[in-house]
């Protein structure tokens, strides 16, 4: 009953504007599908915070936010409340219009994103051919948007915050690009129902382990986490890029960070976790819940790194890339191609 | 082997993750209060015989009393003790002969208003004398005990009600 209950909405939505014209029925429908994954994003910020600081808490043996509302559940809300509430303060010296462009466009990037992203079984917003190459490509954008920010406050630390984004973003995009080389020579598509249709036997957790290990680090930096949280170093750079903001632009790259975490924690499920595909044949749970469960046991990891491991420095951060990252994963390409070839000369 | 020291630290916050919370929450729980703990202070005034060695002993010179005579008597009027200079370090408690201060477990002394910090333990009128001179010479105390004694707590209840209404 509730497998089909965003696909039957989807439907039944078009049936209803069965009258009009095809294109402005499709145009309606897309627009709808959009305002749901926003949604979808600002709610899932929302309780990622809340769910950081419960996480954190717990592993400290304290008790954490439980005073607002129920549980603590509307902590969020009353800090997003403070926040809108706060003055944007923009310093005299500050290159105004980028300063305040870059908290506009930080939600862009990972917005787009999402519209590929399949949530359950024919739940993308737009399954396309090229998914997985246009993720990558629009995922990288938001290195930009931390350097526009980090430049544009006129300030030390936010610059030095600024150039290590700009740094640690590249060298871990290519780490993450070729470990997801090896999902896509295995499947021969870069389209995300084609890669989790693949999984539908084994995951591909399983048939590439190193690929998703140095996938699933890479990503953790990508979204400024720690042990790799260089970028934000509250210790050493007063929170980097967004030292310079206050009020709701500060929540807006806050916010984002969560919703970085969530494209990342995406990602893993598609290409190394089987997507929607109900693992032991546990069919009855619809299989966009399996999505969403898959995606938040990535997130708690996420989180749990995060308060385990301290932050690694700068040099570390980069030889680990370089050096054993990139190597690992040309060598898992390599290992990768000499097993497809094995085995079709077996000829399974 | 490499990478086991991750794999130990993961584990030790999972265990962590799912081990009972030390957090009290202080308005609605709260930790035992020890024995001999120094807290806020209370003045038993039957005992009390006005001698001032508390305020003597005083390093802060925190408190302040006041005494009248009645008959043969020092009579408390006034024991008023400037809290917001008080250490709580005990030496006037320890030098009461007659062991009439004490400190009781009270931590919440908290006041709204800067007026109301100061600990007013005793505010009373002195009995009128005659009561006294009208008396035999031979047995003044339990009767004067007595006449004194309902002021007293009643003034003394009074005066700290008074002081701890914004603290609550």
């Amino acid at each position: 009953m509730f497998e089909n209950l965003f696909v039957g909405i989807a439907n039944g939505l078009r049936s209803l504007l069965g009258g009009l014209p095809l294109e402005i029925n499709e145009a309606i429908v897309m627009l709808v599908k959009l305002v749901a994954i926003l949604v979808f994003i600002l709610v899932n910020a929302l309780w990622l915070v809340y769910m950081e600081r419960k996480v954190a808490a717990f592993v400290q043996a304290r008790i954490g936010p439980n005073r607002v509302g129920p549980k603590g559940l509307l902590q969020t809300t009353a800090d997003i409340g403070k926040l809108i509430c706060k003055e944007i303060i923009i310093h005299k010296d500050t290159d105004k219009l980028v300063f305040m462009l870059a908290p506009m466009l930080v939600f862009v990037p990972t917005l787009m994103v999402f519209a590929v992203i399949p949530f359950g079984k024919n739940m993308a917003a737009i399954d396309m051919n090229i998914g997985l190459l246009y993720l990558l490509a629009i995922g990288s954008l938001s290195t930009l948007i931390f350097w526009m920010a980090g430049w544009a406050s006129n300030n030390k630390y936010s610059l030095l915050g600024g150039m290590r984004s700009v740094a640690q973003m590249v060298s871990y995009e290519l780490p993450m690009v070729l470990a997801i080389l090896g999902v896509i020579m295995i499947t021969g598509s870069l389209k995300m129902s084609d890669i989790i249709a693949a999984q539908e036997h084994t995951w591909f957790i399983f048939s590439q382990p190193i690929a998703f290990l140095i996938f699933f680090i890479a990503s953790v930096s990508e979204c400024n986490r720690a042990p790799f949280d260089l970028i934000e170093a509250e210790s050493e750079l007063v929170n980097g890029f967004n030292t310079e903001y206050s009020g709701m632009a500060f929540a807006m790259f806050y916010l984002a960070e969560y919703a970085n975490m969530l494209v990342s924690c995406a990602m893993v499920t598609i290409l190394f976790l089987g997507g929607w595909y109900a693992p032991f044949g546990l069919d009855f749970i619809p299989s966009w819940l399996w999505f969403f469960i898959k995606m938040y046991v990535m997130m708690f990891i996420i989180m749990q790194l995060r308060w385990t491991y301290p932050r690694i420095r700068v040099d570390q951060l980069m030889g680990f890339g370089w050096k054993v990252l990139v190597p690992l994963s040309l060598a898992n390409i390599f290992v990768t191609g000499i097993g497809m070839y094995i085995y079709r000369a077996i000829g399974w | 082997m490499f990478g086991k020291g991750l794999v130990k630290g993961l584990e030790i916050t999972w265990k962590e993750f799912w081990s009972p919370k030390t957090v009290i929450q202080y308005p609605e729980a709260q930790n035992p209060i020890p024995e001999r703990f120094h807290g806020r202070f209370v003045l038993d005034t039957d005992k009390c015989i006005v001698c001032g060695m508390c305020a003597n002993a005083c390093p802060n010179k925190v408190i302040s009393l006041k005494k009248q005579k009645v008959g043969t008597k020092q009579f408390l009027t006034n024991y008023v003790m400037n809290i917001q200079y008080c250490m709580f370090c005990g030496l006037c408690v320890e030098t009461c002969p007659k062991d009439a201060l004490h400190f009781s477990k009270v931590i919440n002394m908290n006041q709204y208003f800067y007026n109301n910090i100061p600990l007013v333990l005793v505010q009373r009128e002195a009995p009128a004398e005659q009561v006294e001179q009208e008396k035999p010479a031979a047995k003044p105390t339990p009767q004067l005990k007595a006449d004194a004694l309902a002021p007293t707590a009643e003034s003394e209840v009074a005066a700290s009600k008074a002081s701890d209404k914004e603290g609550e």
